[in-house]
């Protein structure tokens, strides 16, 4: 199994009501099916998701992409600092 | 100086922006330019626009709160430098920093400074394409207190593969 943490920011973080979430996945998960996953643990995430970004190790991470042992996944919405 | 040795500042930080302090850490013997932008809370916003296809109309902001993903923050803002250096080779000092926390109008939010040898080297635009850059990758985000409620403000950008 692939242990790793999940974090929300911003829309993601209220709509998910914590900050973090820690899972187990199978090997080779894709993000997509990522989202599926939290989805089914999350159902509030679902709205959001058409138009959340995901990082995987602090880099943009796209839908048909594997998800490494260990990583570090975020979720969040379009950027809107400066 | 070779070009690899060039200061290169950058921080998240709750802390006020020093304008000067950073400017100076950026201005070397051979600087003859700095273009420095700097953002700050916007009290009342007068021109109508639109983010995520929503319109807004104006209004008045009571304060806005700033979130960061920081150690990823960080590493996008060293990205964007980076792609300065690539597409303006006479930049000589970068400085990029966002203060996050709660931030009431008129206070700086965000400040990016290029300096270069003279003004007419790019390095106006180099400072423009920094503050655009950040909008569009850097994982930032504000929420907006207004008099009568409160919403998270959502870019439009969606970076693409090896961005």
């Amino acid at each position: 199994m692939n242990k790793v943490k999940v974090l929300f920011f911003a829309t993601m973080r209220t709509r998910a009501k914590r900050s973090s979430i820690d899972l187990e996945l199978a090997e080779n998960t894709t993000i997509a099916e990522l989202k599926k996953t939290l989805i089914a643990k999350i159902p509030a995430l679902e709205a959001s998701l058409p138009s959340t970004l995901v990082s995987v190790n602090r880099e943009f991470a796209f839908d048909e992409e594997m998800i490494p042992t260990n990583a570090e996944i975020a979720l969040f919405p379009p950027v809107s600092g400066g | 100086m070779k070009p690899s040795n060039f200061p290169t500042i950058i921080s998240i930080t709750e802390d006020e922006i020093d304008l000067n302090a950073l400017v100076e850490k950026i201005t070397l013997t051979s600087t003859g330019a700095a273009a420095i932008f700097t953002g700050m809370v916007r009290g009342k916003t007068k021109r109508t626009g639109h983010a995520q296809g929503i319109a807004y109309a104006p209004h008045e902001t009571t304060y806005l709160e700033y979130e960061a993903y920081i150690p990823m923050a960080e590493k996008k803002m060293r990205q964007v430098a980076d792609e300065i250096r690539e597409k303006w080779d006479v930049v000589e000092g970068i400085a990029i920093v966002q203060r996050i926390g709660k931030l009431y109008p008129r206070t700086p939010t965000v400040l990016i400074a290029c300096t270069a040898s003279h003004r007419d080297t790019g390095v106006f635009e180099a400072a423009r394409y920094g503050i655009d850059r950040l909008k569009e990758i850097v994982p930032i985000w504000k929420k907006e207190f207004m008099p009568d409620g409160e919403e998270w403000v959502e870019g439009e950008y969606i970076p693409k593969r090896e961005e």
